[in-house]
């Protein structure tokens, strides 16, 4: 099956955020709905719903169309991809009052306040994270697909 | 398919498939390998992931208000 490995790359990239968002989903409903926390859920949702699934998919896209090329590694390819993420999604939210920024910290969801000094944490965090899931599960659905 | 139909069959494969130079087989028996590959369990993860799962629960223990953070760029 060799035909449209592009649109195999697509699916098999955007298959873990759309795992994970019904996941969100459901967290940020229990958080406001059981627990009363006023998080602007319709707001905070645009970005995981509407870039971050296509984001994955291009880029696992991107992976295909240019290891032949520079053979780099997937988890390392997909570690990259946080550097578009996180200013696209910080902005984004800071554009939408999801994000407040404060002397001493970040405010998120108007409910998680978040100190700079854990920012660079975060950020490496985020990048172990990312590599991880690019490499086992986005890697493993490749080799499934058979356009690893 | 009778007897004679086998053998003419046979012969017109014979005739149309190429003739295989050289060695035409193998020197070992390849299937023993085969099935090795096969049964092979995939290699573990290397130590360096191990250590970037455990990096990342930790940090989720510590700074539990930045799950939803992360999930967000998930």
């Amino acid at each position: 099956m060799n035909t449209h490995p592009y649109i195999r790359a697509y699916l098999a990239g955007a298959f873990v955020p759309t795992l994970v968002l019904p996941l969100l989903l459901t967290v940020f409903i229990v958080v406001r709905i059981v627990l009363k926390v006023p998080v602007p859920i319709e707001l905070a949702m645009i970005f995981p719903m509407a870039v971050v699934p296509s984001l994955f998919g291009l880029w696992n896209m991107i992976y295909l169309a240019t290891r032949d090329r520079f053979h780099q590694p997937i988890g390392l390819h997909g570690a990259v991809l946080p550097l578009l993420l996180a200013p696209a999604g910080a902005t984004l939210a800071s554009c939408l009052g999801v994000l407040v920024l404060g002397s001493h910290g970040a405010t998120w969801f108007q409910a998680c306040e978040i100190p700079y000094t854990l920012i660079v944490p975060g950020f490496l965090a985020a990048l172990a994270g990312y590599y991880l899931v690019w490499k086992y599960i986005v890697g493993f659905l490749n080799r499934m697909q058979g356009i690893a | 398919m009778n007897s004679d139909q086998d053998v003419r069959m046979k012969t017109l494969l014979q005739q149309a498939l190429p003739r295989v130079e050289g060695q035409p087989e193998p020197e070992h028996d390849l299937w023993p390998a085969v099935l090795r590959k096969m049964d092979a369990r995939p290699a573990p993860p290397p130590l360096v992931d191990w250590a970037l799962v455990a990096g990342l629960v930790a940090f989720v223990g510590f700074f539990p208000a930045a799950i939803p953070v992360l999930l967000y760029y998930l």
